[in-house]
């Protein structure tokens, strides 16, 4: 074996065309920058991470071959400094910047100082991400490309012009009630606000502009029609630099909670062959609309009457990406590098996306967060103390956390994407709840009781899916589950308190010579800082 | 248990969320442990059987000893619910209870009854009858899994009565000082 045979795994993919990149940066951190790691090293790719003081032992710093650190916790001060990550690419000697999800993915900003720089952005052209982040521009082009986009308003608006205001309430009353207001700047639930009449119009246009000002620095909004009892279906795009676009399925992400998803399958239940045929058509129209290049999303409402209404287009890998990777049968990390390479798309993708008019394959993701499911969904950051992820056919887990490791305070609560697929969507919901079952984590609590929950749920197997599920179903039911739960928890403490149950990990008594340092004054503060390190001790 | 006094393995314990995993309408339950049916499953994993006859997996995740400032705490997840336990004798529970409320509730006017809030031996008594303290002021010192702990004044006052002796023993929720 030669030593070249050696360092390149895939010889066959060097071959032909451009040839692949020798090392590239992943601008990210937590699961999505393993993931990108590795699909780096599949390609005999060396990888730079990059990381802030928070993550200075973190997964993705050891499983990359060279680490590059940026500066405090802090997003504005590490993973959101386009200028320290730039440099760090050159310095490092990378040719490509991989971006991930989230932080600098969508900033048009971001992928035009790294094509300035001479290096090259995994993902869409600067002009494409800028085109497609103004979501008003997005719905005038989606108009154009013969795209049904919700009802409302196409020019942004500026609300601190004293005359703004009344040509919106006319406006408005076209549009019908109840109607959203949304920012032009960006998405994620910031700057909406819904509106349920005229008259509450103007408190939402001056409270959904100031936030939309402090999330984007720019307070424009406009007026969007609220589609009732509607399904969240999105399109997996991938586009080469010779402008081949393929559609690679679908996905539902309906299930979620104040705009942020919770679960994700695809292909999507319950769509007609002819319906899934036009929404892949509409999707492709929107992305040559666009001259979209490597991974993007296209993001559709449902509503009742089986009609599909444009939202919005994603010009970066989707957090929820895996599950079109398990439906489809293909690693869309690895395309990206190979397009970004200057690769036309593979034998293989084009062929996954014309089996994907017709699935075989059923596939569920559920977000495993640091989060209380019984407050509302709040953070709990702290430290992970048992760790076991299910294992065995068909299941597949990104992560980036195990035992003994911080959940840190600054960053998203994501710790781990559980991924399963089966033939069909009932075998698929059987295996997500025996890969459920077998999660164990304590020292944190996560959102593992509401992924059980849905995994249960006759109206989720039923495929009984909109965007206000997660209100009506869960938080009706959470608090007498989790009472259920306690009294079994209890019971469990009275044992384990007599003796006849072991635990996992035993406490030693606290050191009195080391408490002596600190001085606690007495019995009462000591109690009262051992709660304070209880907020995020374990 | 090496400490002793948490474990009882013939009454009821009284278990409670910890407060980090306490939400409001958690209540104290008191539990007979020889009468439910928890069995084992190696270290740090058992199965309890419910009314209903299921068997329910539990984890048990950290087990901390008590201290004098709190009961033994122990870690279980149920279904991925995640709670820190608080779990002591119930006879014993009640007296802290008794304790917490005679603090809180104490009035700023009338006399205030000092009680213990963990068990120990006096190691020292730093007032008498007739005293006048200050809030902060040491009045007892109570020593408990070989930590001095100083027990002081939550109000200025005259200290009316002082109700224990050095190298007495007291209990949790014991009367140890009354200050008019």
């Amino acid at each position: 074996m030669t030593s070249a045979a050696r360092s390149d795994p895939r010889p066959s993919l060097r071959k032909d065309g451009p040839p692949l990149f020798a090392r590239v940066l992943v601008a990210n951190r937590g699961e999505i920058a393993v993931r990108i790691i590795h699909a780096c090293h599949e390609l005999g790719i060396e990888a730079v991470a990059v990381y802030s003081d928070a993550d200075a032992e973190a997964s993705h710093v050891r499983a990359a071959d060279y680490a590059v650190r940026l500066g405090p916790p802090p997003p504005s001060e590490s993973y959101l400094r386009a200028d320290a990550i730039v440099a760090a690419a050159v310095d490092s000697g990378a040719e490509a910047i991989h971006p991930g999800y989230g932080f600098l993915s969508e900033r048009a900003s971001f992928a035009a100082s790294v094509e300035a720089a001479g290096l090259v952005f995994v993902g869409p052209a600067p002009e494409t991400i800028a085109i497609l982040g103004d979501k008003v521009a997005a719905r005038n082009l989606a108009r154009e490309a013969g795209v049904p986009v919700v009802p409302g308003t196409l020019q942004p608006v500026s609300i601190d012009r004293a005359d703004g205001i009344d040509p919106l309430i006319v406006e408005a009353q076209k549009i019908g009630f109840p109607l959203l207001v949304k920012a032009a700047a960006g998405g994620g639930g910031r700057g909406m606000r819904r509106v349920a009449s005229a008259r509450e119009l103007p408190a939402a246009l001056a409270a959904g502009a100031a936030e939309a000002l402090s999330a984007f620095g720019d307070g424009s909004v406009y007026l969007e029609r609220e589609i009732l009892r509607a399904r969240h279906i999105e399109v997996q795009l991938m586009g080469d630099r010779d402008g081949t676009i393929v559609a690679l399925g679908e996905r539902d992400c309906s299930l979620q909670r104040r705009h942020q998803k919770l679960v994700e399958e695809a292909p999507a239940p319950g769509l007609s062959d002819k319906e899934r045929g036009e929404l892949h058509a509409m999707a492709i129209r929107l992305g040559r609309a666009a001259r979209l290049r490597n991974a993007s999303t296209a993001e559709f409402l449902f509503d009742e009457d089986r009609r599909f209404w444009f939202l919005e287009v994603n010009t970066r890998l989707q957090v929820e990406h895996g599950v079109t990777e398990l439906a489809a049968d293909v690693d869309l990390v690895r395309e990206q590098l190979l397009v970004a390479a200057g690769r036309p798309l593979s034998a293989r993708l084009v062929a996954a996306s014309i089996a994907a008019a017709r699935p075989v394959r059923h596939a569920i993701e559920v977000r495993l967060s640091a989060e209380d499911p019984a407050r509302a969904f709040a953070p709990a950051p702290g430290r992970i103390g048992g760790w076991r992820m299910p294992v065995g056919p068909g299941v597949r887990v990104d992560t980036a956390v195990e035992a003994g490791e911080r959940v840190p305070p600054d960053y998203d609560p994501l710790i781990a994407k559980l991924l399963v697929v089966d033939a069909d969507r009932a075998s698929a919901i059987v295996r997500l709840g025996r890969a459920l079952d077998e999660v164990e984590i304590t020292g944190i609590q996560t959102t593992l009781p509401f992924h059980r929950f849905v995994a249960a749920h006759a109206g989720f197997q039923a495929g009984e899916l909109s965007t206000g599920w997660v209100a009506q179903e869960w938080d009706a039911a959470v608090a007498d589950i989790r009472q259920a739960a306690l009294a079994i928890a209890a019971e469990a403490a009275a044992a384990v308190d007599a003796g006849r149950v072991v635990a996992g990990a035993s406490t030693a008594a606290p050191d009195p010579s080391r408490l002596a340092v600190a001085e606690p004054a007495d019995a009462w503060q000591l109690a009262a800082r051992e709660d304070a390190l209880d907020r995020w001790s374990r | 248990m090496s400490d002793g006094w948490s474990t009882n393995p013939t009454g009821l314990v009284r278990v409670v969320p910890a407060p980090a995993s306490r939400l409001p309408g958690d209540e104290p339950r008191d539990i007979d442990p020889a009468a439910v049916a928890v069995e084992r499953r190696g270290p740090g994993r058992a199965v309890v059987r419910t009314a209903d006859r299921r068997k329910v997996p539990v984890v048990i995740g950290e087990d901390r000893p008590a201290s004098p400032a709190r009961p033994r705490t122990i870690e279980v997840v149920v279904d991925g619910w995640r709670f820190e336990l608080e779990v002591e004798d119930a006879a014993r529970a009640a007296l802290r209870e008794r304790a917490t409320r005679a603090r809180v509730h104490g009035s700023a006017n009338g006399p205030l009854e000092v009680h213990a809030m963990i068990p120990g031996r006096v190691a020292g008594v730093a007032v008498a009858a007739g005293d006048t303290v200050t809030a902060g002021q040491t009045l007892i010192v109570v020593e408990a899994m070989k930590m001095q702990n100083e027990l002081r004044a939550p109000r200025d006052g005259i200290v009316e009565r002082v109700a224990v002796g050095v190298g007495e023993t007291i209990d949790l929720g014991d009367l140890l000082v009354v200050l008019a």
